[in-house]
């Protein structure tokens, strides 16, 4: 078995000590390009939403390097990424590709037992042993906190920092250097010793940066590919953020939902929105527009890719939370666009309203 | 002593320069027709014979070719339309709460509470509701996009044509042409069908209140401004030079960088002479893959673009914050 996945954010360095650790073969497909999305949008239906259209990049370019099991994550919910691996399995079939598709989908869905098996189908290539495999799990949720951690610090201290730069090039050479790592141990003191580094960055306590929060689709939100680069911008432009959906919250997320006593902040936070669940995160979106706010946040920034159901949803319960908390928010939507001018048009122009908002000035610098 | 401001858009490259009290004195509008290099240069052509560089205080870009723009010229600032089409708005008149501006690839509309910018939304990913959509129109009907809107006053009736799809939006009037009403009538329900679209659209969950400016190149067309009237019941305003807002909001907002910098980047009028162009190339440093472009100018390098990792764009040596 030569194992691969769809690319999301930096799932990957996670992924990647997992599988050093359990001494499966796989492969990581090529960081997501321009290219992935051109492949992707040739086989894929067109008017499926983006996510769906990258994954099948990611797909077919692990595989051209040789990987012939595809691992997800799926879900049965009632948006459409709940079909993306019965039309991915299908798709790729029709393609001729002869594929193992493992999908790991929440337990409520399928149940705990099955769950387990679809694990241990993954697990069965491996020849180390229980302890050696439960420890390869742990070091590799680790790995993904951590980095999540130093992603979430690093955003939020640009906006803060004395040095220009320093924590998105900190952040970066993290990620690469870890990547370079085939033992999950060393990997993970690597990114320790970064995470002290980032949080030991010269800082201007003084300074009052523009705060934005950004909320909306999972997938679109965590990589960077689809959104422009959003994150990196904002850091250029000296402003902190943050963003609430992580590998790391899903996860969370997903093993507290059996229990309903997954994201019990987000759920209080939206009850007077929205207040059941319609799929996809559009209650996390809500929620997490009223928590940005509440945490002084200036402003939010909603992405999701066009068509997306529960972001529909949400971005028109977005006007009523601006008007009743006097609070910013603007929507982005994406797509298959890689013309990145009038996106950064957009941003600009958010983080000059929210600055001239607060300064209460017309020209501002 | 005057002020410049550069705003090259999709369809229209537009260069303002204004006065010390802000008045406009000069105003060139050019087609961009995809090339702003080029559509920059003619444009300096034309004022270098009138003008001298030492007369040019500060120099501001913006439209979705501002980088580009600013680098050419050498400006003080590169600002996003927005902000830039609320600064002029706001130098003509204090009490205006509602922007509406439609220019060829994007509509805006943006709200303004105080004299600050308080909320803006802009279309996303499709161009129905701007102004690609009426020109495309026009140029179907054979009719100049200029005489638009006077073939709208004159139709006694509308006909309702869907909004959503600029494409459908064909079809449905081909339906409607077939079926025999004029041109006037149907140039007018493309009118109400944009408004519409607009409003639904641009404008969802935004509260319009009067004074409302409507600027940008399809505020030229009177038949649109009368549909937003009726739509919204309450007269709106077409400023003197609503197809300038952008490029004097960027000149305003030049100037007030260069009072606090103490001088000028301006490169001068005398690039209209020189052989600018550009040429890109796939970065192959990492898996990105950026696609850069570099500017050239008599073929020294002025300047790189669409680099993620400002592996390039770091090279240039005069690189000043421009937003």
């Amino acid at each position: 078995m030569k194992a691969t996945f769809p690319h999301m954010g930096n799932i990957y360095i996670a992924v990647k000590a997992l599988f050093d650790g359990l001494g499966i073969d796989y492969i990581i497909p090529p960081q997501n390009s321009t290219e992935a999305l051109n492949i992707g949008t040739k086989y894929s239906p067109e008017e499926i939403c983006l996510p769906f259209k990258i994954m099948i990049g990611n797909y077919i370019q692990a595989i051209e390097q040789g990987a012939d099991t595809i691992i997800l994550t799926g879900s049965c919910g009632p948006c459409r990424f709940g079909e993306y691996c019965e039309l991915q399995m299908n798709l790729m079939k029709s393609l001729g590709y002869d594929l193992n598709f493992i999908v790991l989908d929440m337990p409520k869905d399928i149940g705990i037992n099955e769950l387990l098996k679809r694990f241990k189908k993954i697990g069965s290539t491996s020849t180390k042993s229980k302890l050696e495999k439960f420890k390869a799990a742990k070091n590799a949720i680790q790995i993904m906190h951590l980095i999540d951690e130093i992603e979430a610090l690093s955003h939020y201290l640009a906006g803060y920092e004395r040095n220009k730069g320093e924590c998105k090039r900190l952040l970066q050479e993290c990620k690469k250097e870890a990547m370079k790592l085939s033992n999950p141990n060393e990997m993970l003191s690597l990114i320790k010793e970064y995470k002290k580094r980032i949080e030991y960055v010269s800082v201007d306590i003084n300074k009052d940066p523009v705060k934005i929060a950004l909320i909306g689709e999972i997938y679109t939100v965590i990589e960077p590919y689809s959104n422009f680069y959003i994150e990196d911008k904002l850091m250029d432009y000296g402003v902190s953020s943050k963003r609430g959906m992580t590998p790391t919250w899903w996860l969370k997320n997903m093993a507290l939902s059996p229990v309903k006593l997954n994201s019990l902040n987000i759920k209080k936070s939206s009850r007077e929105y929205l207040s059941m669940e319609i799929g996809g995160h559009a209650r996390e979106c809500i929620g997490e527009a009223i928590l940005s706010y509440k945490e002084g946040f200036d402003g939010a920034i909603q992405i999701f890719p066009l068509g997306c159901m529960p972001e529909i949803v949400s971005k028109s319960i977005l006007p009523s939370i601006s008007r009743d908390y006097e609070f910013p928010i603007m929507s982005l939507v994406v797509d298959d666009m890689t013309g990145e001018a009038g996106y950064i048009t957009r941003v600009e122009a958010f983080i000059d309203l929210l600055e001239r908002r607060r300064d209460n000035v017309l020209y501002g610098s | 002593m005057y002020y410049m401001g550069v705003d090259v858009g999709s369809v229209s490259t537009d260069i303002a320069l204004i006065d010390e009290e802000y008045k406009l004195v000069e105003k060139i509008y050019l087609r961009t027709k995809g090339n702003p290099i080029k559509a920059v240069q003619e444009g300096f052509k034309i004022l270098k014979n009138k003008y001298e560089d030492s007369e040019i205080y500060a120099a501001g870009t913006t439209g979705s070719g501002r980088m580009i723009a600013a680098a050419i010229i050498g400006a003080d600032v590169a600002k996003n339309e927005i902000t830039t089409h609320a600064t002029a708005a706001l130098e003509i008149d204090k009490d205006v709460k509602t922007i509406i501006e439609i220019g060829g690839q994007d509509s805006k509309i943006i709200i303004i509470n105080n004299g600050i910018v308080n909320d803006f939304a802009m279309n996303t990913v499709c161009a129905a509701g701007t102004g690609s959509f009426l020109d495309r129109q026009a140029e179907r009907l054979e009719i100049p996009i200029e005489e638009f809107g006077n073939y709208a006053m004159k139709a006694k009736s509308t006909v309702r044509i869907a909004g959503r799809c600029a494409v459908f939006a064909e079809s449905d009037m081909i339906h409607k042409q077939q079926l025999g009403y004029n041109y006037a009538e149907i140039i007018r329900g493309l009118c109400d069908a944009l408004v519409r679209n607009y409003l639904n659209n641009i404008g969802k969950g935004k509260t319009i209140l009067p004074k409302v400016l409507f600027q940008g190149g399809v505020a030229a067309n009177i038949g649109m401004k009368k549909a937003f009237e009726n739509e919204l019941g309450f007269e709106i305003f077409v400023p003197e030079n609503f197809s300038m807002m952008g490029a004097i909001g960027a000149a305003i907002i030049a100037n007030e960088r260069v009072k606090k910098t103490g001088k000028t980047n301006f490169r001068g009028l005398k690039l209209a002479d020189n052989n600018i162009f550009s040429r890109s190339f796939d970065c192959e440093g990492c898996p990105n893959k950026c696609e850069v472009v570099k500017i050239y100018e008599n073929n020294n390098i002025i300047g790189y673009f669409g680099d993620r990792c400002t592996k390039w764009s770091s090279k240039t040596a005069e690189k000043s914050k421009l937003a």
